[in-house]
């Protein structure tokens, strides 16, 4: 390290401010790419915001974002479906795509993502109840118990899988996950068909993870749940980079380790559970997006993060929009397309992974 | 002398007890059809079942209940457990792979997928092309899955197959719904088949899916010499003069066809394959000429039970069987693994 210090790399921008106290190691390529993955964002909301059975032109589209009123039908189309559904699409993408970050950083597994290891049909198991057993409820209750189903599966795995010999990063973690998985959708299935057929048609809907009903409401709560446990998961990037050296080490450099760890997975769980409350489990965004940010470019744990939820975000985005916009007037729920995009994904990570942990 | 005799009589044993043990398996079979027979929205004796199996009368109401009704899903269940419990017996003797299933290795979501789009993009619901078109869709995903697990470095272990077979399951899975949406309709009656379950199915279907299904069986029990080789590693069975490739493939055929047959009849279900074999191993020990057929049998009962509970449990509504055999199943594979990280 000390000669990457003599040899300033060009990759970087050093900033420093306040006589060198604070000085930040930005990586170009990183920021680059960030911005990148906003660009594509903002561009991905406009094609959103003009795609779909109410034709609306962009000059109208324009003037309707800035207050103006075109006409209430514009704005209703704009307002009140397109804008909420493309919110919810990219903040639920961001939050899969970091609750698989911290799950791949956490048992050292490339291949853990919350809809793998049972995380998602917990908290399908949750809602489904919910609905089902007891309609009186109102929906603002989903998140909660989503929380809940979500964290004992979480912690049912992680006590299976730990206190074994082959600790904390084998495969055994994912296999105990698909078997906890297949009990928890079994008996969710067994929910929907022995509940009221209204009710299971409501929770049918809920469960493809589709995003076609979001509203404002979803809109703000998933933006307060990000606003605080993606700052939380970014404050406890430090431990995590401990982590990754393997547990030992971490605990010889003075990380916390089981502290954070159980942080991480809590905070993880959370934004697993929080994303599939409002829009259903949305399959293997938490695997894909903290791969593909780590081959974008080389960062450190803090911004590698930023672009894991950027990089979910536009994922999920493009994924719901390609879902209504190929085959309109029929809509594809967004989770059936991400776990088209992410199973050819998996097979490929299953070949590099599996060398690495043989190796 | 002495010694010949103290030989001969554990071989004696090991030849006898099989046999009483089979004789008790189908005693038990048959007690478990009646029952499944007996009980239902009306409850029947146990007496009139039999009354009626052995004497039937066609002017006794509950006679054309247990015929019409009652008697052909019994014996879906029996046919299909049993095909589909030595088709997972096989599966792991030939993968020396304690979690392999028909189910878990993808076969069961090929076949599945296979007939889904047969149905809805072609149109094609004849009896006697839906089963040949399960076989092919479990035929491909079987060599996907294989073919992902060999390519993963480190070759085809348990781990690498079950999660090949997970993804295969998920990718189908997707497609499955993709098609579930594109055409709501055509889909009510699939949707319940698609879970498993052996209600309201068409005993025509037996008549095209059942002799392929016989003649897999039997082929399986009689590779059970062979398998209980190949299980002790290929250079071992190599050495032994077995032709290993040869064998896999025809073992391959047999699980294939096995699968896609009892898919056809019963839609997919889960972790039997799984489940029956494991348990049939604690009694028979490793030599598969005894776990295949034992499998057979206790995979017959079991699901007989099993779609028994799946009748009764919350009456007068029906759990698909598919999900009751899952909800047995699930633990014991999530045990199997965590007892191998111990």
């Amino acid at each position: 390290m000390s000669g990457g210090l003599t040899k300033a790399p060009a990759t970087h921008w050093v900033l420093r401010a306040f006589g060198e106290r604070i000085a930040l190691r930005l990586p170009v390529r990183a920021l680059a790419v960030i911005a990148l993955l906003l660009a594509g964002l903002v561009v991905l909301f406009l094609i959103s915001i003009v795609t779909g059975s109410y034709g609306v032109a962009w000059g109208d589209v324009l003037q309707t974002l800035t207050g103006a009123t075109v006409s209430t039908a514009i704005d209703n189309v704009v307002w009140e479906f397109r804008l909420p559904r493309m919110l919810v699409a990219a903040m639920v993408g961001a939050m899969m795509a970091l609750s698989g970050a911290a799950l791949q950083n956490v048992t050292r597994n490339g291949l853990a993502d919350p809809s793998l290891v049972g995380v998602s049909q917990g908290a399908a198991l949750a809602v489904v109840t919910l609905i089902i057993a007891f309609p009186e409820v109102t929906p603002g209750l989903r998140p909660p118990a989503a929380f809940v189903g979500a964290l004992l599966t979480a912690t049912l795995v992680q006590v299976l899988s730990s206190g074994g010999r082959r600790h904390g990063s084998s495969i055994s973690f994912i296999l105990l996950g698909i078997g906890v998985a297949a009990f928890m959708s079994a008996l969710t299935t067994a929910l929907l068909t022995y509940g009221d057929i209204n009710r299971a048609s409501a929770a049918l809907a809920w469960l493809a993870g589709s995003i076609n009903a979001a509203s404002w409401s979803d809109v703000w709560l998933l933006a307060g749940a990000l606003g605080v446990l993606a700052p939380a998961l970014i404050a406890l990037s430090r431990p995590v980079a401990a982590l990754q050296l393997g547990e030992d080490t971490a605990i010889g450099l003075g990380a916390a380790v089981r502290l954070s760890r159980y942080a991480l997975i809590t905070l993880s769980v959370a934004l697993a559970a929080m994303a599939t409350a409002v829009v259903g489990p949305l399959g293997f965004v938490g695997l894909i997006a903290p791969h593909a940010a780590r081959r974008l470019a080389r960062a450190g744990v803090g911004l590698t993060l930023v672009m894991t939820g950027l990089t979910g975000a536009f994922l999920v985005a493009g994924a719901d929009l390609a879902g209504r916009a190929l085959f309109a007037p029929i809509q594809i729920p967004a989770g059936i397309v991400t776990a088209i995009i992410g199973v050819p994904v998996f097979v490929y990570l299953l070949w590099s992974t599996a060398a690495r942990q043989n190796a | 002398m002495a010694d010949v005799e103290e030989v001969a009589r554990p071989t004696n044993l090991r030849r006898i007890a099989p046999a009483g043990a089979a004789l008790i398996m189908c005693v038990v079979i048959v007690l478990t059809m009646a029952v499944h027979i007996a009980v239902g929205a009306k409850q029947l004796p146990l007496s009139t079942v039999f009354e009626a199996l052995l004497h039937k009368n066609d002017k006794v109401f509950d006679h054309i209940i247990i015929w019409d009704l009652r008697l052909p899903r019994a014996i879906l269940a029996v046919v299909v457990g049993a095909a589909i419990s030595v088709a997972g017996a096989l599966m792991q003797g030939v993968t020396r792979n304690p979690l392999a299933d028909p189910g878990i290795l993808g076969l069961m979501a090929g076949a599945s997928f296979a007939v889904v789009t047969a149905l809805n993009l072609f149109g094609i619901s004849s009896p006697v092309w839906l089963p040949v078109i399960a076989a092919a869709g479990a035929l491909v995903a079987a060599v996907v899955v294989y073919g992902i697990a060999v390519w993963a470095p480190g070759g085809a272990t348990p781990a690498t197959l079950t999660l090949s077979g997970a993804a295969v399951t998920a990718f189908l899975g997707a497609f499955i719904s993709l098609m579930h949406i594109m055409n709501e309709d055509g889909f009510d009656q699939l949707r319940v088949w698609l879970t498993g379950s052996l209600a309201g199915r068409d005993l025509g279907l037996l008549i095209y899916a059942g002799p392929p299904l016989f003649v897999a069986l039997i082929a399986g029990l009689l590779l059970g010499r062979q398998v209980t080789v190949l299980s002790m590693g290929d250079e071992v069975a190599a050495g032994l003069g077995v032709k290993t490739g040869h064998l896999k493939l025809m073992l391959l055929a047999v699980v294939v066809v096995l699968t896609a047959s009892a898919v056809t009849l019963a839609g997919p279900l889960g972790f039997i394959g799984l489940v029956i074999p494991h348990a049939v191993r604690l009694f028979a020990g490793s030599d598969y000429r005894l776990i295949v057929p034992f499998s057979a049998l206790a995979g017959a009962a079991y699901l007989t039970a099993v779609d028994t509970v799946a009748r009764m449990a919350l009456q007068p509504q029906e759990i698909s069987t598919g999900l009751v055999t899952a909800m047995i199943g699930a633990p014991l594979f999530v045990f199997l693994v965590w007892k191998k990280t111990r």
